[in-house]
């Protein structure tokens, strides 16, 4: 090791370079840059608070009165997320074994079904649930649609990289004794990747149920509709009902979730 | 203990395991006990895929080519919002991480606070806080910005906490046997371990809230999501094909690029 003439002491290695202020530096340029361009005020946010705060507060006093309409809406934003889910199951486990790399019988077909997955997952469901709203008129069949298709886009890609991940051995095992693409996938494939795919399911539910709620939004059913009608009348007492009972529900649902997906893991 | 398991499939009798008879009957019960909920009659949905057909057969028009420049416009205002919130977000949830880890907390009353602050925040998605933040600041971006951040910063914050508690104790020690004081612990033993986990998570957040920016102009929150709904009231679908092929390129591309930048930095 070096050592310096006079003191005898080891020469300590150069100083990394600290690039934390160039880091800083271009997020605070970023954030200031792009506020400016989208004509946001932050002094003017800044002295806002107090409004905010105020405005909160109108939240203050939910109003339940109309119960069994929530609960039934509630129950209709529910029952289109287990069905969405189960759509997107559907396409889902038809389309990941063709979009796996290890599995897919020919190229073209893997490809294919990569972008199909990836166009699905690109747009959002609010854009497929007003596509179907206005294809197929109000309700909750276009929000059933909408959330099936872009949750199949999610669940697609994870059951194909899940299919990726098996070990090679298991697939060569059951080329090795002459079965077909769909044996393969069958009884090699999927026994492999169940378990981690219902953990992957359920956690799909568990989102689902947040996008369901805003559906409603643009016509597609549960309870977003009334939601927005109540904010758009300012009636922040109902708002603030149908908001506390949709925390509720979430958050049970995230709960419950969370105990499903340590039973399978 | 594993409760419920495939392991054993294929089974020695061929019939399907009981774990997953089991599972399937249950979804199929909740399945036939929610569809009257749904209230889906039966001629709507015979009808329904020669409508969307149909329906469908309007994307097939001449695209409105002149209307491409206001479209960048608003894709690069859509684009920024997610950028802007994404990195309010991180800043913000840096300390509400280390106060929700339970290892880095100053008490755990605190991080039990913060925790359930987080995940309440969590709990609804961008769309709903925009609605709330429109109706208190008013119409414009910075609602938008204000609701993917609060999202963010629930799902950024819980994050960080828990790559902090994983943090191996023996990292930790070795910290202390240095002399370092609780603040340098968490500088130099608990950061820098949970940072390149942080750092990659960023980019997929960052990913979501592009996608979320895309429909926040719907309740007027800014982006190109009110263009998005005035063109589909309209029909005009000369402007709609536009925008869609331009939401998915935009989120193509940004997927593939952060994947290729999450790769250089792991």
């Amino acid at each position: 090791m070096a050592r310096t003439q006079a003191t005898g002491r080891p020469v300590p290695p150069p100083r990394p370079f600290v690039l934390w202020p160039l880091y800083i530096f271009l997020g605070t340029a970023t954030v200031l840059g792009i506020s400016h361009h989208l004509n946001i005020d932050i002094q003017a946010l800044l002295w806002g608070l107090g409004d905010i705060s105020e405005y909160i507060g109108r939240f203050g006093t939910p109003e339940l009165s109309n119960f069994p309409r929530v609960a039934s809406l509630m129950a209709e934003t529910l029952a289109m997320a287990v069905w969405g889910t189960a759509l997107a199951v559907i396409i889902a486990v038809i389309l990941a074994p063709l979009a796996a790399r290890n599995l897919s019988p020919n190229p073209i077909l893997y490809r294919t079904a990569r972008e199909a997955l990836n166009a699905l997952r690109a747009l959002p469901d609010l854009l497929f649930a007003s596509i179907f709203v206005a294809a197929l008129g109000l309700g909750p069949l276009p929000g059933v649609l909408a959330i099936g298709l872009h949750s199949a886009g999610f669940l697609g890609k994870v059951l194909a990289e899940i299919l990726e991940r098996v070990d090679v051995g298991t697939y060569e095992a059951m080329r090795s004794v002459g079965a077909n693409f769909a044996q393969i996938v069958m009884w090699a494939g999927w026994p492999s990747a169940l378990q981690e795919a219902v953990g992957y399911t359920i956690f799909l539910i568990d989102r689902n149920v947040r996008v369901a709620a805003i559906l409603g939004l643009v016509g597609a059913g549960g309870i977003g509709m009334e939601l927005t009608v109540a904010f758009r009348l300012f009636q922040y007492d109902r708002a603030a009902g149908l908001i506390l009972v949709l925390l509720i529900v979430i958050l049970s649902i995230d709960y419950i979730s969370d105990w499903a997906r340590r039973l399978v893991r | 203990m594993k409760i419920v398991s495939f392991r054993r499939w294929p089974t020695s009798n061929g019939l399907p395991p009981r774990a997953m008879v089991l599972i399937g009957t249950a979804v199929i019960f909740v399945l036939t006990l929610s569809y009257p909920l749904l209230d889906i009659n039966f001629s709507t949905l015979i009808h329904a895929p020669a409508r969307l057909v149909w329906f469908l057969g309007n994307f097939f028009t001449s695209p409105d080519w002149e209307w491409l420049g206001h479209l960048a416009v608003k894709l690069a205002e859509t684009v920024e919002m997610a950028l802007l919130g994404t990195l309010v977000a991180a800043v913000i949830s840096l300390p509400l991480g280390f106060l929700g880890a339970r290892n880095a907390s100053p008490h755990p009353f605190i991080s039990h606070m913060v925790r359930a602050c987080l995940s309440s925040v969590r709990a609804f998605p961008e769309m709903m806080w925009a609605l709330v933040f429109v109706a208190a600041v008013g119409l414009g971006a910075l609602p938008g910005v204000a609701a993917i951040a609060l999202v963010t910063v629930g799902f950024l914050g819980k994050f960080l906490a828990e790559s902090l508690e994983a943090v191996p104790n023996s990292v930790l020690e070795g910290v202390i046997a240095h002399g370092a004081r609780p603040m340098q612990v968490r500088a130099f033993a608990l950061l820098p371990h949970a940072w390149p986990d942080f750092v990659s998570v960023l980019f997929v957040v960052f990913e979501h809230n592009v996608r979320a920016a895309t429909v926040l102009g719907l309740v007027g929150a800014g982006g190109i999501g009110y263009d998005m709904t005035m063109a589909m009231r309209l029909f005009q679908f000369d402007r709609l094909v536009l925008i869609i092929l331009a939401i998915w390129l935009v989120v193509t591309i940004l997927d593939r690029l952060s994947d290729a930048l999450r790769r250089r930095i792991i």
